[in-house]
């Protein structure tokens, strides 16, 4: 049922591998789209993957470097492949521990691995475990717990019955502890044990009589209003009944129809504005003079508030006992001493609880490093797969081997898999007589039309045309900002040394009309008028707003862009992941296409008020596997770079 | 000694110390005090010659395979070795081994192969740079024509790098996968790689800088002025053919004659 196996080791040779009959397509494909987007990009943390039809799972061996995968069909459940794969490893390893423990890769290439027998029998013996347990048998009736009840119990009546419900199960279990004393106690004496009276009816175990004393009961009870013994050890509260139906009453709704006639605001802004192109501004919906008198507060209950910090503190406490319980075994000891000293010398494999100590530590660093804290254990549990079994040479520590295998994965994360080369790539569609468009996208105030600026003067530069499209048409003074801009740029750059011709231009249509149509226009002007690189500046939007997010994405999807940059601030802290994640989901979404233009490229601006808290940079590389293309660190012009990996790898690890 | 005193505060706790530490000097026999400078001798000695011998570890006797992802790396490095065709799967790290050339001479280096994919490449360039004697740059011919840019792109990173124009190791394109019918002829792929470095020239320089700051490398190629060709650079610079597949497939025997021959005459 498998489809295929395979044994390789990392560096890339296949020593062994298995194809299940009547598989023709070769596993290369889907082995190499594992590798490339689950072991490089760090997420070995959760041990399968899915590609097409097909569902992978791998185990790495760091001892002798290899990696085992099996894959198979995605609709079948298999539940013994996990176990099915450890034994596997377990037995290669076993066998062929002289070829593997060679350094060298001359071993590998030179022997030959039959493993295959020993491949079925495997097989065959989980396939027959798995089968061994047989679907579990459903109990007979006679077995289950209802038919101990009595009939006369399940019948639900309202008001103290429940006290005799309570009785009537009681009865039937002997095991439970003995009640408080009370009359229903009459009928227990009556009945046996449960064991015996299994088909009993709940009537026969209640006499004439008992019926009578216990209604006495309840109306004397009823008549003094005090509780009496309560009638079990678990007393049912009695639900209080239902008041009838209340009138809802809706917080913005107001209490009479005259406050929602909201046509007497509205004509008088209108009037007020006086200007054309402004009274697209007024919001319907804004009510003028209710910001008269002091601001209010950001409402919040006050009283939930302390609530929360009392059990925050208590959480706290908690977790702080915790730690220096589990602090306290380690340190002790006068075995731990030498057990350290031994870890130096020699060579030990890294085993999961050797690591953890040190992995908490380093998540935590991480953590304070401004990383997002579920990326950050993400991967910190990717690192722990990673040298799981390795073997550490002497004098190295286990916090120094951690520490180097996790400033490799930052490394490898902020390096960007492809080709980085904006400059490039604008030479190459100038050849092709068209416009690059980049498109910027982002939240609220994170600095993209700042950027859009320094990056058209990074480009006029280099002596490219350069177009700006004002596609931020809600944004009180964006398209001035833009014009401003464009003025400041052509007189830096004057049309006398360009040929007569503005190297900056704006096409703008004013406030309040459609994005994605502007955008469309501006390109099109663009190719007319030969320009090399159209800057497209959307308005800013929270990742949550879903209008909003279906305009950009309709942008995006109607004018494919070369490039689509989501800029993002570097003091983001774990709200990275949440916009990154929905922005390219609402991009996916609301395009029509099946390849859908997803987020290209990052561009991280206010670097500057950061010192080294750089994780921001962290997160949304790893939420997205993009590049990060430029880095803001200033609002001048010059103030435009590019990222350099191990520069901010050793600002993240610095103490 | 001097620290001492000018610390006001730590004068009068040190005093005593030094003066114990003075009698007893005066006490001792000379010969003992030559006796430990002389080891301290040896020690300073053996640090520096321990240094020396660590840094030039990097004696080059090291050929590197490098390349794109997916251009034939890892099959060529099992031709070279072993001869036999091997299935293989996107590098994760390293492969050395020892290899002996066919030459009269029998000489023997290590043959590195690199992984490929982009986000592997620079940190494992780095580490083996040094270490170069000389650089197989294996080309994908079939699919040249889209990969053009990428290709480019690593060929530049690669010459321009510090440690590579220092120790002028010398550069073998091979022009792999000839077996498949549309693959381009080394003489093509040489012009095409030339025309899109001297592109790379300009954009390359005119890249943003870091932001920390760092210094770019500032090696030009070629000639300035002049458009760029490979004879301008000061290694030797040869491209060949070769087909790791191989034109029987997975049984036959691979086409690697002119690549032996070349590595034979390192």
């Amino acid at each position: 049922m498998l489809d295929f196996f395979t044994i390789f080791s990392k560096g890339g040779i296949v020593l062994w591998c298995f194809q299940g009959t009547g598989v023709t397509e070769s596993f290369t494909g889907p082995v190499n789209a594992l590798i490339r987007s689950v072991i490089l990009q760090e997420r070995s943390g959760n041990n399968s993957y899915s590609h097409d039809a097909l569902s992978l799972k791998y185990k790495l061996d760091n001892e002798f470097e290899l990696v085992f995968v099996v894959g198979f069909q995605k609709i079948l459940t298999l539940t013994y492949v996990d176990k099915f794969i450890d034994d596997v490893q377990l037995h290669f390893r076993d066998r062929y521990k002289n070829e593997l423990e060679q350094k060298g890769a001359l071993a590998l290439l030179n022997s030959h691995f039959a493993f295959e027998d020993d491949f079925k029998m495997l097989l065959r013996e989980a396939e027959e475990s798995s089968k061994a347990r047989g679907p579990t048998s459903m109990r007979s009736f006679n077995a289950s717990l209802k038919s101990q009840k009595t009939v006369k119990s399940m019948i639900e009546t309202k008001g103290g019955d429940k006290g005799k419900e309570q009785g009537g199960k009681k009865n039937k279990n002997a095991k439970k502890e003995a009640p408080a004393a009370e009359p229903v106690k009459g009928e227990k004496a009556k009945a046996p044990t449960s064991a015996q009276k299994t088909e009993e009816n709940g009537n026969q175990g209640l006499t004439q009589e008992e019926i009578i004393q216990k209604k006495r009961e309840e109306f004397i009870r009823k008549r003094m209003g005090a509780p009496v013994e309560k009638p079990s050890k678990s007393p049912k509260p009695v639900k209080e009944k239902p008041k009838g139906k209340e009138k809802r009453v809706w917080t913005l709704g107001g209490s009479s129809t005259k406050e929602l006639d909201y046509s007497q605001s509205n004509g008088n802004g209108a009037h007020a504005a006086g200007d054309q192109g402004l009274d697209a501004q007024a919001d319907p919906g804004m009510q003028l003079s209710s910001m008269k008198g002091d601001l209010l507060a950001v409402d919040y209950e006050s009283s939930e508030g302390e609530e929360e910090e009392e059990e925050e503190e208590d959480a706290v406490e908690r977790v702080v006992v915790a730690d220096t319980s589990k602090k306290i075994p380690k340190k002790g000891a006068f075995g731990g001493m030498f057990g350290m000293l031994k870890g130096l010398v020699g060579s030990k494999s890294l085993s999961q609880e050797d690591m953890e100590p040190v992995l908490d530590k380093m998540r935590d660093h991480l953590i304070a490093k401004n990383v997002a804290a579920e990326i950050a254990s993400q991967l910190c549990d990717s690192v722990a797969k990673k040298l799981e079994g390795k073997v550490m040479g002497t004098f190295t520590t286990v916090a120094s081997t951690v520490k180097g295998a996790l400033q490799d994965s930052l490394v490898q994360i902020l390096q960007p898999k492809r080709r980085v080369d904006i400059l490039r790539d604008v030479l190459e569609a100038r050849s092709q007589r068209r416009p690059f468009v980049i498109t910027f996208c982002g939240v609220n105030g994170v600095g993209k039309s700042t950027n859009l600026a320094k990056i058209s003067f990074w480009l006029i530069e280099n002596g490219f045309t350069v177009l700006i499209a004002a596609c931020d048409t809600f944004r009180a003074g964006a398209v001035e900002q833009l014009r401003t801009h464009q003025r400041r740029l052509n007189s830096l750059h004057p049309p006398q040394d360009h040929g007569g011709r503005p190297i900056v231009q704006l096409y703008e249509k004013g406030y309040g009309k459609d994005a994605a149509g502007i955008a469309m226009e501006a390109i099109a002007y663009a190719r007319n008028q030969a320009f090399d690189v159209v800057l497209v500046d959307t308005a800013g939007r929270m990742q949550d707003n879903t209008p909003l997010m279906t305009a950009l994405a309709k942008l995006i999807a109607v004018n494919m862009p070369d490039l689509v940059l989501f800029v993002g601030e570097a003091l983001v802290g774990n709200e990275a992941v949440d916009q990154l994640v929905k922005f390219n989901q609402a991009l996916a979404d609301h395009s029509m296409s099946d390849k859908p233009r997803l987020i290209d490229g990052i561009v991280l601006t206010k670097f500057d008020t950061i010192d080294d808290k750089v994780g921001a940079a962290i997160s949304m590389t790893y939420i997205t596997g993009q590049p990060i293309v430029f880095v803001g660190t200033g609002q001048t012009y010059n103030d435009l770079r590019s990222l350099n990996a191990r520069a901010v790898v050793g600002a993240l690890m610095k103490a | 000694m001097e620290d001492n005193i000018d610390v006001e505060a730590g004068e009068n706790p040190f005093q005593p110390y030094l003066d114990a530490l003075r009698k007893q000097l005066e006490h001792q026999d000379p010969i003992f005090i030559i006796g430990i400078i002389i080891s301290l001798a040896v020690v300073v000695i053996s640090f520096v010659l321990l240094k020396y011998f660590l840094s030039s570890k990097t004696v080059q006797s090291a050929v590197l395979l490098v390349g794109l992802c997916d251009s034939g790396k890892t099959l060529l490095f099992s031709r070279l070795l072993s001869g036999k065709f091997k299935k293989t799967q996107t590098s994760i790290t390293d492969s050395s081994a020892p290899y002996k050339a066919k030459n009269e001479k029998g000489s023997s280096w290590t043959l590195i192969d690199l992984p490929g994919h982009d986000s592997l490449r620079p940190q494992y360039v780095e580490k083996f740079k040094s270490a170069a004697r000389a650089i197989v740059f294996v080309v994908d011919s079939a699919i040249f024509q889209k990969e053009v840019r990428d290709v480019a792109e690593f060929l530049y990173f690669l010459l321009t790098d510090s440690a590579v124009s220092r120790n002028v190791p010398s550069l073998i394109v091979a022009c792999n996968k000839q077996d498949i019918t549309m693959a381009k002829s080394a003489k093509l792929i040489q012009q095409q790689l030339e025309k899109e470095m001297n592109t790379l020239r300009v954009t390359r320089s005119a890249a943003l800088g870091t932001q920390d700051g760092s210094a770019r490398s500032s090696v030009h190629l070629g000639k300035k002025g002049k458009d760029f060709e490979f004879s301008q650079l000061p290694m030797k610079v040869e491209f060949l053919e070769c087909s790791a597949r191989g034109s029987k497939g997975e049984n036959g025997q691979a086409d690697i004659g002119s690549l032996e021959k070349s590595l034979a005459n390192l």
